[in-house]
C-alpha cells in the first residue's frame, strides 16, 4: 500500500506538488486530542466568518468564498475536526478583530470600511507571522506531498486564529464546487496523461 | 455460537484458499484454472467490483468534511491516522477500523489493515518491480539469517506469467539491478523529471526511470475480456477503479476464477485454525467463525493455500494447536511470527525549480519516477548492508501553497488560480534486515470480539536502517542539487514505525531447513505438506523494491507444484 503516502506513498505518486494545505501537528497522538464536538458560533460570529473568508476570497470575475458558503464550511470543520484549543483560538480571534477595529476606529470590525478591514487584517497577519516565528514553527516535511509544522517549546496555545482562517478558507473555496470549478481547471476524468504541454500565464491551475 | 454439523460432504472443496486479496487472488485464478474446486474464505464483507465502489465518482465537495478525517474518525482509525493518509474520507471505507479490531505493542508497529473482499489489492500503491539474482542470495552472501530455497531463475518464468496477466506498466531499462518485466508503454515523464533524470545521469551515472505499475496503459485482449479498460488518469485508484484499469482481485484474478465456473467465494469467514488430522499428519480442512452471525463452520479440502497477509496467515497458524504441533502449525522452527520486515522510508528530500514557467502537464497520472538501488551495488560499499530505491515526482504548486504565504484579496486569490513553480520530491524506500527479535505474538489471555487472541506486535528498525537512511536522506538531496533544483530540503521522520510501508513480511520465512524455517521451496509448511503459504510471511528477506510482484508469482509457481502434487497423489 504499500500504499502511499507520508510519506505517503498516495503523495508521493502524485507528483509532489505541495497542494495539501499544510497542518499543524502539536503531537498527533489522537488520544491526547481535547475535542469538543459542542462547538458552535453565534450569528453575529458567522457573519464575521464569512466576511473575513470573503475579504481573503473575494468575489471576482468567479465566486467568493460567501458564494461557496466558505463560512458555515469552517464552522462544521472547526468542530469536527479540530481541537477545543483550536476551537477557543478561533473564538477568540474574532473577539480579538472586534477588539483591534473598536481600539482604532470605535467600532465593531463590520462595521468599518473595506479599507479599514483591510488594514485590520494585515496587521493580524503581520502579528500572527510574528508570533510563529517567535515560536519557532518550522515546516518539516514528512514526505513528498505532506508538510508538518512543528512548535518548539510552549509559546504557542495551539494553531493561531488566523492561520486557522486562512487555511480553512482557502480549503473550503477552492474544494467547494463554485471554487474547483469556476476558479481552477476542474477536470474529473483527464482519460489521457501528456507530461509537457506548454502553458500559458493566466490558464487555470487544475482543481485536483 | 453454536456448532454447525453440515455434512462434511457439503463443505469440501479440492482447495481452500484463505484470504481474498492480492496473493489470495493469484491462488483461486491458478488453482481454479487448473482444474481445482475452490472456496475462497474471507474473513471481510463483500467489496463487489465497480458497484462496490462507493466513493469513486465523488467529486471534493461531495465529501462531508473535503476528504480530512474527523475527530471521531481519528480515534476509531488510530493505527490508519499514522500513516497520514489511510482515514480520509475517499477511501476510509476500505480500511479496517482499529478501534474494533484492537491490537497491541510492546514496541510500536504501525498495522494497516483491510478486512474486505479484495484486501489491500484495492489499496495498494501499484508500484511492480521484479527482484533480482542478488536480492535472492543476499542473507547467505551477507551471513545473516537463513538462505533463500529458491533463486531468481526459480521465479523468472513465473513473473513474465503474472506480468503478463496483471498489465505492468513500465519503460525496458536493461539494468541488471531491477529487471526488465514483461511491460504494457510507459507512462511519460513530465519537464522536470525528463531534466532531472539527464542531469544525474550525466552527472552521476545514476538512473531514472519512470515507476512500473500495474495499471492497463494499452489493455491487452484478455484485460479487455475481464472487462478491464485503459487508464483514465484519475489517480483516485485507493477509491477503488471503476474502469479496472489497475490490478485487483475484482478487477482481474476473481472474475478470471470464476469463469472457470469452480471458484465459490465466502465473505464473512474468519479463519480460526487448521484442522491437522495426527493420523495422516496433514491439514483437513479450516474452522471458521462468521463474523456478523458467530456460527462456527468447517471447511474440508486437500489442499489449503494461506494468503490472509503475513500476519494473519501466520496468527491462524499460531493458533492452529495440536499434540504434535504444541506451539502452532508448522512451528517446530519457533520461526512463526519472528522476523517481522517491512520497508523503511519517510526520508528523502525535495526542493524547487526555477524555469519551465511556460510548461505544464495535463491528467493526473498515478506514477511517479523510480531510482533503482546503486548502493552497496556493484564497487560501492557503505557502512550498512542492502540498499534502498526512490519514488518521486516533479509537479507544480497548487493553491495549498497560499497557507503559508501573505496575502489576501482579489490580486492573491487570482494568482493561486494559476499553478505555482515546480518542486520535485524523492522519497527512499530502504530494505529492512530480518531480524528474530522483531516479531509477533498472540496474547495469552486478551481476545478480540469473536474470541480469537489479540496480536502483540514487538518490533523496531535497527543500526542497519538507521545507518542507511543518512545515506537515503543525503543522496536524494545531492541528486536533487546536481539537476539544479534550489532550496532543497532533507527529511527523515524518525517517529515511524515498522509496518508504516504497509509492506509487512517474513512472519513464516521460507528456508532449506525446517529446524530455522517454516516453508520450504515449494512454499509447503516443511512439517504439513499440504498447507502452502504465499503472501508476504514467505518472505526470508525484503529486497528494497516493492513486494506484490513477488507474492505474485510464488503463487503462481506454487499453485502448479501443488496440483502436481494432488495428480501424483503426493498431498
Amino acid at each position: 500500500m504499500n500504499r502511499r503516502e507520508a510519506l505517503s506513498r498516495v503523495a508521493l505518486l502524485m507528483g509532489g506538488t505541495l497542494s495539501a494545505p499544510t497542518l499543524m501537528a502539536f503531537g498527533n497522538n489522537p488520544a491526547t486530542l481535547n475535542t469538543s464536538a459542542d462547538f458552535v458560533l453565534n450569528d453575529a460570529q458567522r457573519a464575521l466568518v464569512s466576511e473575513i473568508a470573503d475579504i481573503i476570497i473575494p468575489r471576482t470575475s468567479t465566486p467568493g468564498a460567501k458564494d461557496a458558503k466558505v463560512g458555515p464550511f469552517i464552522e462544521l470543520m472547526l468542530k469536527d475536526c479540530y481541537r477545543a484549543q483550536e476551537q477557543q483560538n478561533f473564538v477568540e480571534g474574532l473577539a480579538d478583530a472586534d477588539a483591534r477595529a473598536m481600539k482604532v476606529h470605535n467600532k465593531k470590525f463590520l462595521e468599518t470600511t473595506p479599507a479599514e478591514q483591510t488594514a485590520l487584517l494585515t496587521q493580524i497577519e503581520k502579528d500572527t507571522m510574528e508570533l510563529m516565528k517567535n515560536a519557532n514553527v518550522k515546516q518539516v516535511k514528512v514526505g513528498d506531498n505532506v508538510d508538518k509544522e512543528v512548535v518548539e517549546g510552549k509559546k504557542l496555545k495551539g494553531t493561531p486564529f488566523w492561520r486557522l482562517m486562512k487555511e480553512l478558507t482557502l480549503f473550503g473555496y477552492f474544494t467547494s464546487e463554485e471554487g474547483a470549478t469556476k476558479a481552477l481547471n476542474y477536470v474529473p476524468i483527464p482519460g489521457k496523461y501528456e507530461g509537457c504541454i506548454p502553458y500559458k500565464k493566466g490558464d487555470k491551475a487544475y482543481a485536483l | 455460537m453454536y456448532l454447525n454439523i453440515d455434512a462434511q460432504k457439503d463443505q469440501t472443496y479440492d482447495a481452500i484458499v484463505v484470504g481474498s486479496g492480492i496473493s489470495g487472488g493469484w491462488a483461486m485464478k491458478e488453482l481454479t484454472e487448473r482444474g481445482l474446486r475452490v472456496v475462497c474464505l474471507e474473513r471481510g464483507r463483500d467489496v463487489k467490483h465497480i458497484e462496490g465502489y462507493e466513493t469513486a465518482m465523488k467529486a471534493p465537495w461531495e465529501f462531508q468534511h473535503r476528504g480530512r478525517p474527523d475527530n471521531m474518525a481519528a480515534e476509531e482509525y488510530w493505527a490508519g491516522m499514522r500513516t497520514g493518509y489511510t482515514a480520509n474520507e475517499e477511501h476510509r471505507y476500505l480500511f479496517e477500523n482499529d478501534k474494533q479490531n484492537p491490537y497491541l505493542e510492546t514496541r510500536g508497529f504501525d498495522w494497516i489493515r483491510a478486512y474486505h473482499v479484495g484486501g489491500r489489492s484495492l489499496l495498494w500503491g501499484r508500484q511492480t518491480y521484479r527482484w533480482n539474482e542478488e536480492d535472492f542470495m543476499a542473507n547467505a552472501k551477507d551471513g545473516i539469517s537463513v538462505d533463500w530455497p529458491i533463486r531468481y531463475k526459480d521465479l523468472a518464468p513465473w513473473y513474465s506469467h503474472v506480468e503478463k496477466f496483471t498489465g505492468v506498466s513500465g519503460s525496458k531499462d536493461n539494468l541488471s539491478v531491477l529487471p526488465d518485466s514483461d511491460f504494457l508503454p510507459a507512462m511519460e515523464l513530465n519537464c522536470l523529471e525528463k531534466h532531472v533524470k539527464g542531469e544525474v545521469m550525466k552527472k552521476m551515472g545514476r538512473t531514472i526511470t519512470i515507476g512500473r505499475v500495474a495499471h492497463l496503459t494499452k489493455p491487452q485482449t484478455w484485460h479487455s475480456a475481464l472487462g478491464r479498460a485503459a487508464c483514465q488518469y484519475r489517480n483516485m485508484c485507493m477509491r477503488g477503479c471503476p474502469f479496472g484499469a489497475y490490478f485487483s482481485t475484482q478487477s482481474a484474478t476473481m472474475p478470471a476464477a470464476m469463469k472457470t465456473g469452480r471458484l465459490t467465494l465466502v465473505p464473512n469467514k474468519i479463519v480460526t485454525e487448521v484442522m491437522y488430522d495426527e493420523k495422516k499428519g496433514k491439514a483437513t480442512g479450516v474452522r471458521t467463525i462468521d463474523q456478523n452471525t458467530m456460527e462456527v463452520k468447517e471447511y474440508y479440502a486437500k489442499i489449503i493455500f494461506m494468503n490472509a497477509s503475513a500476519i494473519p496467515s501466520a496468527s491462524i497458524l499460531m493458533n492452529s494447536k495440536s499434540s504434535r504441533f504444541p506451539n502452532g502449525l508448522g512451528n517446530d522452527s519457533d520461526q512463526l511470527g519472528r522476523n517481522i520486515m517491512d520497508h523503511h522510508l519517510a526520508v528523502g528530500a525535495s526542493g524547487s525549480f526555477d524555469g519551465y514557467g511556460d510548461q505544464y502537464y495535463f491528467g493526473r497520472r498515478p506514477n511517479g519516477v523510480y531510482v533503482p538501488r546503486y548502493r552497496n551495488w556493484g564497487n560501492d560499499k557503505r557502512d550498512y548492508l542492502r540498499g534502498f530505491g526512490y519514488q518521486g515526482g516533479a509537479g507544480r504548486g497548487g493553491w495549498g501553497r497560499g497557507t503559508s504565504i501573505p496575502g489576501f484579496g482579489a490580486a492573491f486569490k487570482e494568482s493561486l488560480t494559476e499553478p505555482g513553480g515546480w518542486t520535485m520530491g524523492l522519497g527512499g524506500f530502504g530494505e529492512v534486515i530480518p531480524d528474530e527479535s522483531n516479531r509477533f505474538t498472540l496474547h495469552p489471555t486478551q481476545k478480540d470480539k469473536w474470541g480469537l487472541p489479540v496480536v502483540v506486535f514487538d518490533a523496531a528498525y535497527g543500526e542497519n536502517e538507521r545507518k542507511m537512511r543518512i545515506d537515503m536522506m543525503n543522496d536524494a538531496a545531492e541528486m536533487l542539487e546536481a539537476a539544479g533544483l534550489k532550496n532543497v530540503n532533507t527529511y527523515n521522520d524518525t517517529s515511524k514505525n515498522p509496518g508504516i510501508g504497509i509492506h509487512e513480511m517474513g512472519t513464516a520465512r521460507m528456508g532449506k531447513d525446517p529446524k530455522t524455517s517454516v516453508l520450504n521451496a515449494n512454499s509447503q509448511v516443511h512439517s504439513c505438506k499440504n498447507v502452502f503459504m504465499t503472501d508476504g510471511a514467505a518472505m526470508t528477506s525484503a529486497s528494497c523494491v516493492n513486494p506484490s510482484l513477488t507474492y505474485m508469482a510464488l503463487t503462481a509457481r506454487a499453485a502448479k507444484f501443488a496440483v502436481d502434487e494432488l495428480k501424483k497423489k503426493n498431498l
